[in-house]
């Protein structure tokens, strides 16, 4: 019995942040962002290394570049494995490729 | 059995292929064409191959291991959704016989993980197949040899299962601009079919909250075991990257009716020092205070679990010389402490990360 009460609140939690989070503006689903200007690049660059150290440092020092191509497939791993955002994935993978 | 028999039964040239076959090519073609799409455009991710490989010295109450050990990785993107990944582990681990001799061991293999992810929106990633589990951080994000500060496993470790064969929905997004959450939820079957394929009938979870402006992950894991004693474990995790130190700190803490414990690790980069800067900010101190407690289990028990088999504790701290991006040298001294007796830990190695294209990546 305990067990599915925990079971429940669990799922009721997991529920209600996904309510909150889907309820929130969505960013666009595509793999590149939209840079309009190079006065836009230069901030998606600063945006990105920001989320770079925050997100990649969470376990390891920071890594060399890699090829984009390579770079697209390792931001993919660590977004499953890491579980960041959408929104950080898009920009790392712009600040490591651009 | 019904392999063999297929191979015979094999349709010979002009001969109509079977349905099953019309399938089988149909989806190779499908396949191909999304392969030969990904090399026609030059972002679009590559299929790679990376992984770790090391070679360790580890010195146990006097007797020394030699540990050399290759963990494969392949990573195959599909499309712009799915993704293959699987990591397998080789390990030789050698010691001289107690009454003298030359050095012998055996090589184990284990599949750690091979699991098909079908990233379906910006807050679900659906896996299924063998995958690491979701409780706490160090099986899923620490445990490679080139990641972890110290070479040595937490002692509290093996009290959750460290692969599941199964279903697992997962994912992170942002509550607000200063709060990212994120969770894991699974369900496993039973596999005891081959021992390097083993799995627990469990059901479980994790959720975890990062702040990115602090840097600071705090989080919970739960798993019920859904055979034998129905047993629960439950975990939580913390971690902390202060923006103004090159500091690392990480600690979790894990309970089950196996024995409960927790672990505190920190990893400081010398980048910050005013003297030999050339030198010192590629040098890394770490370390780490753990303590393990028995739970309901036999010391044999325990220990065929890879568990102390007493209440122990242990400190344990080391130097990483980063030679170059994914090389770096490592030692380090620990002592554990228990009253099935006190020894010293030494470890001395060199770990890597390689990461090569299995494809076209220039532009």
């Amino acid at each position: 019995m305990k067990g599915k009460i925990l079971v429940g609140i669990w799922l009721l939690a997991l529920m209600s942040a996904i309510g909150v989070a889907a309820a929130s503006p969505r960013t666009n689903t595509t793999t590149e962002p939209v840079v309009r200007n190079s006065a836009e690049a230069d901030t998606m660059r600063l945006e990105g290394e920001k989320r770079f150290r925050a997100n990649c440092g969470r376990c390891h020092a920071a890594p060399q570049k890699f090829p984009p191509r390579m770079m697209a497939t390792i931001i993919r791993h660590m977004r499953v494995r890491a579980t960041i955002t959408d929104e950080d994935m898009r920009l790392v993978l712009f600040y490591m490729t651009q | 059995m019904s392999f063999c028999r297929q191979n015979s039964e094999r349709p010979r040239a002009g001969t109509p292929i079977p349905r099953g076959g019309r399938t089988l090519f149909l989806l190779f073609f499908l396949f191909a064409a999304q392969l030969l799409a990904q090399t026609t455009e030059s972002d679009r991710p590559v299929p790679i191959l990376t992984g770790t490989a090391g070679y360790f010295n580890f010195v146990t109450a006097g007797q020394n291991q030699l540990d050399a050990q290759i963990n494969p990785v392949v990573l195959v993107p599909l499309g712009d959704h799915w993704l293959v990944e699987s990591r397998a582990e080789f390990e030789g681990a050698f010691q001289r016989p107690p009454d003298g001799g030359s050095y012998s061991g055996m090589v184990s293999k284990n599949l750690d993980y091979a699991q098909v992810d079908y990233i379906a929106n910006p807050f679900v990633t659906v896996t299924v197949g063998r995958f690491l589990t979701p409780f706490g951080i160090f099986n899923e994000r620490l445990y490679p040899i080139w990641i972890r500060s110290l070479q040595q496993d937490p002692l509290i470790l093996p009290l959750s299962a460290e692969s599941n064969d199964g279903m697992m929905l997962r994912g992170g997004f942002p509550v607000n601009a200063r709060v990212n959450f994120n969770y894991a939820a699974y369900v496993s079957a039973i596999s005891t079919g081959h021992n390097n394929l083993q799995s627990n009938r469990d059901l479980g979870g994790r959720m975890g909250v990062f702040l990115p402006g602090p840097r600071i992950e705090f989080g919970g894991s739960w798993q019920k075991l859904l055979q034998d004693q129905r047993t629960n474990s439950f975990g939580f995790h913390f971690a902390w990257q202060p923006t103004r130190l090159p500091l690392s700190l990480h600690s979790e803490y894990a309970r089950s009716n196996q024995g409960s414990g927790y672990w505190v690790d920190g990893a400081y980069r010398f980048s910050q020092v005013a003297f030999w800067q050339k030198a010192m900010r590629h040098l890394e101190f770490a370390a780490r205070a753990e303590q393990f407690f028995n739970g309901q289990i036999s010391p044999d028990e325990a220990e065929a679990l890879g568990l102390p088999g007493a209440n122990t504790r242990e400190g344990e701290f080391g130097l990483n010389y980063y030679l170059r991006d994914g090389l770096k040298l490592v030692g380090s001294y620990g002592r554990q402490f228990s009253y099935a007796g006190n020894f010293n830990l030494w470890t001395a190695g060199i770990a890597y990360r390689f990461a090569v294209p299995l494809g076209r990546v220039a532009q």
